[in-house]
């Protein structure tokens, strides 16, 4: 009975799953041969384009995704990080090249703070997820017998994510990653609006966490 | 008897029905016309930089310790919002100041020409030129956007000006990770003020009316005042 009810949950949940395209490119320059020891990583969302923003929480998701996978891999928490180091990784004053460090790490206060920190690799990550098409139409209703809705929608989100590594002690660029998904979820209505999500983000925050691991961890 | 005693129920279950539908009707009438309140708070840090040895007081306006910035809404189917900085902008600001110089005082009073106070070495007078927002129902940019431009006075210990200057501040976040329009328009304007604070900070002795006046104290050397910035922008206002 019980095998019954989890394999319909499990087929009820595969049926409410969209479909999802998924890309990933890498380019390792310089990978470390037995992971990174005991010293941290942290994984920023670049924030500098007019039109979008890096999400805040896909930078957390890679960042949990790395941990779960690699229990030895220290990655800071990206607000902890901006917060330590404030002002000198805001979007406008951030370093935008590895040999931008250099004249960061004059600040002795900045070079002290970073050396107790042990943060070796320093992850930036550019991109965002949009919604590129939608159609469709549903009305909802609300009266004293009842409340619904009928119709269907669809849409479709598309992932655009570039990872880049930088070692901190050779103040060097030393690979990148770049991942891209799309799907398209539907949501038909029929009293009750059942959401067949595609999960774009995701996806794309699992391919790009597996792809950091295999550069970061001794075990990938 | 029991036909009676089922009717009355049914009755007070419509009646209560069609009350809910009016509150809900009169709730999204009054929606449509209402003003959204944002009064912004945040935690801002202490900005990791050596302090500089100088006393320096700060006096802020009323004006800027209750600042707000209230939008009227253009047609019925938009709020009006009214964004209060103030008590952030203090905080903020106190922040900031305290720890980019040795000594940090608040001045009891604005500072006068002529009135010698041999406490400080300089007082900085700020205040909100101007604030600009933007929401997504006004730019389809999935983006919530504050602007600010402060102007700051220096004055010396005697209340007469040193030097003047405007700065900018941006602070932008994306719609995906939070609930409501207010939640945003609070990211977005700690997000400028961190960004006002990091501005400041890192740009202070570029300033060229203040780097002149640090280099005549004997504070900082010329190429000193130079070296502390990465990539940033400021827009000097020369009286």
């Amino acid at each position: 009975m019980t095998v019954i009810r989890t394999a319909s949950f499990v087929v009820i949940a595969a049926l409410l799953t969209g479909c999802v395209t998924s890309t990933v490119d890498e380019m390792v320059f310089n990978e470390p041969t037995e992971g990174i020891g005991d010293a941290t990583v942290v994984i920023l969302g670049r924030r500098h384009a007019s039109d979008y923003e890096t999400e805040p929480d896909f930078i957390d998701c890679v960042g949990k995704h790395i941990e779960a996978r690699d229990s030895s891999i220290d990655v800071i928490g990206e607000l902890e990080f901006l917060n330590q180091l404030y002002p000198w990784f805001e979007p406008r004053t951030a370093p935008l090249r590895p040999q931008d460090i250099d004249k960061l790490m004059a600040q002795p206060p900045v070079a002290a703070r970073m050396a107790a920190l042990k943060t070796e690799y320093m992850i930036w990550i550019d991109g965002s997820t949009v919604r590129t098409n939608s159609a469709g139409s549903m009305t909802c209703g609300i009266g004293p017998g009842g409340a619904g809705c009928f119709g269907f929608g669809t849409w479709g989100n598309d992932s655009d994510y570039e990872a880049t590594i930088w070692d901190f002690t050779d103040k060097a660029e030393v690979g990148r990653v770049n991942t891209s998904a799309s799907g398209q979820s539907y949501m038909p209505a029929v009293v009750v609006p059942i959401p067949i999500i595609a999960p774009v983000q995701g996806t794309a925050c699992d391919g790009l966490g597996d792809q950091l691991l295999e550069f970061l961890s001794s075990e990938y | 008897m029991s036909g009676l005693m089922t009717s009355v129920p049914r009755r007070r279950t419509r009646l209560r029905g069609l009350k809910t539908l009016a509150m809900l009707a009169v709730v999204i009438l009054l929606g449509a016309c209402s003003t959204q309140k944002v009064v912004v708070s945040g935690n801002f840090p202490e900005p990791l930089i050596s302090p500089m040895p100088l006393t320096i007081g700060v006096w802020y306006e009323d004006a800027f310790l209750n600042h707000e910035f209230f939008d009227e809404a253009s047609g019925r189917a938009e709020p009006s919002w009214l964004v209060r900085t103030g008590e952030a902008q203090v905080q903020m600001w106190d922040t900031v100041l305290d720890s980019m110089f040795v000594n940090f005082v608040h001045m009891k009073n604005k500072p006068g020409e002529g009135e010698l106070n041999q406490v400080v070495d300089a007082v900085l007078i700020p205040r909100v030129d101007e604030l600009q927002y933007a929401i997504p129902q006004h730019t389809n940019v999935k983006v919530y956007e504050i602007w600010m431009r402060y102007h700051f006075d220096l004055v010396n210990n005697a209340g007469e000006p040193i030097t003047d200057w405007t700065m900018s501040a941006y602070g932008k976040t994306p719609t995906a990770f939070l609930r409501s329009d207010t939640d945003a328009v609070n990211l977005a304007a700690v997000v400028a003020l961190r960004d006002a604070g990091a501005n400041f900070a890192v740009n202070f002795t570029r300033v060229p009316g203040v780097r002149d006046w640090l280099v005549e104290r004997g504070r900082v050397s010329a190429a000193a005042t130079g070296s502390q910035t990465i990539g940033t922008e400021i827009e000097a206002a020369q009286p």
